[in-house]
């Protein structure tokens, strides 16, 4: 019978950290300037997108999907301050502009919707274990 | 994700992957037969995301260029007008968007920064490529006929969107293919209709 025990609780793991590994790597784009500029990040931009970014590292290496959740609702306030500071015409001491909010919400909404896939106990700890 | 294969946890494969006689859901979309294929189709899904999320960087609220002189996305907008593509659009354009356009430059920073977003994770992608499929026709509405455009460049983005829906491309090394199974196991009306959106 199918459940959710069925399912590769590794893949969501792995998924996680790629999403905390993007978020660091986009912090070198504080020395991309120009075309190839896909992302704007400040030095503020920088600890926030590293620091989540660990976060969610950690919590797929853990198979802790609290972490996930938590990792994910920092991006999304991360990100609804950046849009705020923008509304008022400023990128803000986040400095970033849309495309960091952007990217924030694909990391928030991202790291979320993996936190939020229901683990039994006996699966998260064989996850934890491999 | 990209690199990672999640195709065994899809509902859909390769022909050859199942002997006949195997259970396979008719309308299933069939996975493109190598990993290298699928590597393709995750990096078009990428890039056209990248795509999307570094031009949201240039709308820039509160005004999003309305001044004089006009700039940004306001002058784009007012291309419509100026340089007319399609007449009803145009009027449109000059009555009801332009007019309101602080509200209107807010719609375009917020879908085309979860374009953005949501095509380069692969998350309910096939939604995402239709929006896209959307907002591609109403950029090209506005600015097909300015100084300097290239038409061919719209064609290209909207049948790039076309493809990212046929192949439901967020399936491969995207959100979407690892989290489908478990949407396809629930009975939640929330977990169907992400199947149907994915």
């Amino acid at each position: 019978m199918s459940s959710y025990l069925d399912l590769n609780y590794r893949k969501l793991d792995r998924a996680a950290i790629v999403l905390g590994a993007v978020s660091i790597m986009s912090a070198g784009f504080i020395f991309v300037h120009g075309t190839f500029q896909l992302v704007q990040i400040s030095a503020i931009g920088l600890v926030v997108g590293s620091v989540l970014g660990l976060l969610a590292i950690a919590a797929g290496l853990l198979a802790e999907r609290t972490l996930m959740l938590a990792a994910g609702a920092g991006f999304l306030v991360a990100a609804a301050a950046q849009l705020v500071m923008l509304s008022r015409g400023s990128s803000g001491f986040l400095g970033g502009n849309a495309s960091t909010f952007s990217l924030w919400l694909a990391l928030g909404a991202g790291l979320i919707a993996l936190g939020m896939v229901p683990r039994p106990e006996a699966a998260q700890e064989t996850s934890a274990a491999d | 994700m990209a690199g990672t294969d999640y195709a065994a946890g899809t509902d859909y494969t390769a022909e050859a992957d199942y002997p006949a006689g195997t259970d396979v859901t008719p309308d299933a979309v069939r996975l493109p037969p190598s990993r290298l294929n699928r590597a393709l189709l995750a990096i078009v899904r990428i890039g056209v995301g990248l795509l999307w999320l570094q031009n949201v960087g240039w709308k820039t609220p509160p005004n999003f260029g309305r001044g004089d002189p006009p700039g940004g996305l306001y002058l784009s907008a007012s291309y419509a007008v100026s340089h007319e593509v399609l007449r009803p659009y145009a009027w449109l354009m000059e009555r009801f968007v332009l007019p309101n356009f602080t509200f209107f430059g807010w719609m375009v920073l917020l879908v085309e920064a979860a374009l953005g977003a949501f095509l380069l994770i692969g998350l309910a992608t096939r939604f995402w490529a239709l929006i896209g499929i959307a907002q591609t026709v109403v950029i090209a509405l506005s600015v097909l006929n300015a100084p300097h455009e290239w038409y061919w460049s719209y064609s290209l983005m909207l049948l790039v969107h076309v493809a990212l829906f046929a192949t439901a491309a967020g399936r491969y090394a995207g959100l979407d293919g690892v989290l489908r199974p478990g949407w396809q196991l629930s009975r939640s009306w929330a977990a169907r209709l992400l199947v149907r959106v994915s």
